[in-house]
């Protein structure tokens, strides 16, 4: 499929003369052109090996003064060589420092002096609403030592990974920011999403389609995220994701789903097991599951996914329809027996 | 106050055409690089452009409260290939806007692609309400939806924005909860035209999406502008537009002065893209259009109109090309009644008559939603 979407904001030609990224203050009467002219310096192109259609390059970030890189994971750095090229058109020869699957990030290492970086310690404000710059290598446009390409577009939304994204769209779970500026392009990942005060808002993802809307997301990876990460923070964080889920016993409701509408067919109970904790509760065969513990139930498939969920002994919340009426019914599933095996909960 | 340029290239199925759109649509600040680096006060100032996020926040904060999650439940999924652009409608929530205190919603027919089984609405308070699916207008890919009023208070609606006031290169915001979250995401663009699409639509640079589908465009003061919907002046399939999605091209249906049309969607109506069954084959000799072909028991055959048949006026315009005839008929719904004049095969002398317009054949086929 193609489905390339380019949105070239200005290329800005030039060689960058900033000072070092913590000495930089932005002042209000500042104008876009310098500000973009300042951030070239922090921004490096990466090129690595290709492997099917996946493309071979990306972009990345200056967060040392010594060479230390952030970028996106992916194939393209199992090549023998990984090179990046700065700002001033110099091709240095990159190491992979750290990978992280959850995050989809790597650090990579040049042995170079590299003045201008971004401070991961300098706290971003990125609030909907605020424009924010895009800087990338998308598509490959720039060549050799010519400046990433820029993008000006708006923060969507800040919000958290979990909210919009099951698991099988990607590894990665935490906060993110959405744009409105089109970043899910190929090789723009690794490149860097800055405010108007010419701080690090984050990282630009990996192209990743949301499940909630099977469109692209045009998104950036949090600065403290990438902070953690680069400082071996992030390892912690993915164990707390998985849960502990393995010390609870699953409950039985005794609810039997109408399965012959298929997993996208509506969750209509088939019957109610005799004497069971959802008779108690007062299921009746028709009833169409609306949500489980606020967690919506669209089809049958999720609805079988929220009910296995559930936990012995602990009480859920179940809104029915039943005619035209939303009926909320609480009901404490029973303990059957089995052991929940961790993480079979995804 | 501008932003820069956006200039967007879709490789889709449309890709030079859209490339030729979207510049056009732009702010037309055609300059080069250069230019826009030197001299000084040619580009946006920092502080500009922190005052516009202050506004566009505030126009979001206005009409968040008229927003509304539409919740789908079950539905018959759609094939491969179907929707434009994305493989097929996500699993996630959708975004519509209370238009009356009683509780009537307005929203995108894309939403209910998949004929969902029940629906419901969550409103502004957290409150979750059971809607009934009413009319749809399918040449706007709007369509109404009702819950039931609460009788102790009025639903927030919006401010309207006067048609007549959208002009090309105004700031436009659109929202939309497709994401997931209870608070919506948002795109900051400018009004790129209006009038599109036989004057249903105004079209946007902001970037629209299934995201925010059924969801408002508001002006600065966070009046609603329009309801973002999947549009594409090519087609009227429910879901033609969709392979524009955050491309710079897309289209918001305006509200105010459709007022009878509302009423008619409230009444449960189903209004359709008319279909006058010719298949328009040339010019004609003297100008209209030859018919070259003739729908079986199709409205035109209906007037005797065969063949070879000339189209010389469509509700009183002259017709002089397939476009000219097309745009006349866009602006006709299936049911409407208008003068035709045309010259019969070997007639020396015009006929004058009258069509009734019908409905075309693939969408008769899918009418409302099921067991709703």
């Amino acid at each position: 499929m193609c489905c390339a979407r380019l949105v070239l904001l200005a290329c800005v030609w030039g060689i960058c003369c900033a000072a070092p990224a913590s000495a930089q203050q932005v002042t209000p009467d500042e104008e876009l052109p310098a500000l973009i002219d300042r951030l070239q310096g922090r921004l490096v192109k990466i090129f690595g090996a290709g492997a099917g259609n996946v493309q071979a390059y990306s972009s990345g970030v200056l967060v040392s003064d010594d060479g230390t890189i952030v970028t996106a994971q992916g194939v393209y750095l199992d090549g023998a060589r990984t090179v990046v090229v700065l700002a001033d058109g110099t091709v240095h020869t990159a190491t992979v420092m750290r990978r992280d699957r959850v995050l989809q990030l790597a650090v990579l290492k040049i042995e170079a002096e590299t003045p201008h970086w971004f401070d991961l310690e300098a706290d971003a404000v990125a609030r909907q609403g605020d424009w924010v710059i895009a800087m990338s290598n998308a598509f490959r446009v720039a060549d050799k030592q010519e400046p990433v390409s820029a993008w000006l577009g708006i923060v969507s939304l800040p919000t958290s990974i979990d909210a919009r994204l099951n698991s099988r769209d990607v590894a990665y779970s935490g906060a993110l920011v959405l744009v409105d500026s089109i970043t899910s392009n190929p090789g723009a990942a690794g490149g860097a999403l800055v405010s108007l005060d010419g701080k690090l808002v984050g990282v630009i993802g990996k192209i990743i389609e949301s499940s909630e809307t099977n469109t692209r997301l045009n998104y950036a990876v949090p600065t403290d995220l990438v902070r953690d990460f680069v400082a071996g923070k992030t390892e912690l964080a993915a164990e707390d994701a998985s849960g502990n889920a393995g010390t609870q016993l699953p409950g039985e409701t005794g609810i039997r789903l109408f399965e012959l509408g298929g997993k996208s067919g509506p969750a209509y109970i088939d019957s109610v097991v005799a004497g069971s904790a959802a008779e108690a509760a007062g299921f009746l065969p028709d009833d169409l599951i609306i949500s489980v513990n606020g967690e919506k139930t669209g089809n049958l498939r999720t609805c079988a996914t929220e009910l296995a969920r559930l936990v012995a002994g602990q009480e859920a919340v179940i809104v029915v329809k039943r005619g035209r009426e939303l009926v909320r019914l609480p009901v404490t599933p029973r303990a059957t027996g089995k052991r929940r095996e961790a993480g079979g909960d995804q | 106050m501008r932003t820069g340029i956006r200039c967007c290239i879709t490789s889709c199925q449309t890709g030079c055409l859209l490339f030729a759109m979207a510049f056009l649509a732009m702010t037309s600040l055609a300059v080069s690089a250069q230019e826009l680096v030197r001299p000084d006060g040619l580009a946006p100032k920092i502080s500009e452009l922190q005052a516009a996020s202050r506004v566009f926040r505030a126009a979001v904060e206005r009409i968040r409260p008229a927003l509304v999650t539409i919740e789908s439940f079950g539905g018959v999924g759609t094939r491969p290939g179907e929707i434009g652009g994305i493989r097929q409608q996500g699993e996630g929530n959708t975004t519509g806007v209370m238009l009356t205190e009683d509780g009537w919603i307005i929203t995108s027919t894309f939403n209910f692609v998949q004929r969902p089984t029940a629906i419901t609405v969550i409103t502004s308070d957290g409150e979750r309400r059971l809607a009934r699916f009413h009319g749809q207008d399918n040449t706007r890919k709007i369509c109404l939806l009702k819950i039931q009023p609460d009788p102790d208070r009025a639903f927030a609606v919006p401010e309207l924005a006067d048609r007549a006031d959208v002009a090309a290169g105004q700031w436009a915001v659109v929202c939309g909860v497709g994401f997931g979250d209870t608070t919506p995401a948002i795109s900051a663009g400018i009004i790129s035209a209006t009038g599109r699409v036989g004057g249903r639509a105004i079209q946007t640079d902001a970037k629209i999406s299934p995201a925010c589908y059924g969801g408002p465009l508001v002006n600065l003061q966070g009046q609603l502008s329009g309801i973002c919907v999947p549009m594409n002046p090519q087609s009227w399939s429910v879901s033609a537009g969709v392979e524009w999605y955050d491309s710079g091209i897309g289209f918001a249906v305006p509200v105010a002065g459709n007022e009878q049309l509302i009423e008619r969607l409230k009444a449960g109506e189903i209004v359709n893209p008319a279909f006058a069954g010719v298949v328009i084959g040339g010019t004609g000799p003297k100008g209209g259009v030859l018919v070259g072909e003739v729908v079986e028991d199709g409205p035109a055959s209906k007037l005797k109109i065969s063949a070879g048949t000339v189209i010389v006026s469509f509700d009183g315009q002259p017709v002089n090309s397939a476009s000219d005839f097309r745009a006349l008929l866009g602006n006709f719904y299936a049911g409407d009644k208008v003068p035709i004049g045309f010259v019969l095969p070997g007639a020396d002398q015009e006929t004058s008559g009258t069509i009734e317009l019908g409905t075309l054949p693939e969408m008769a086929k899918t009418q409302q939603m099921p067991g709703l």
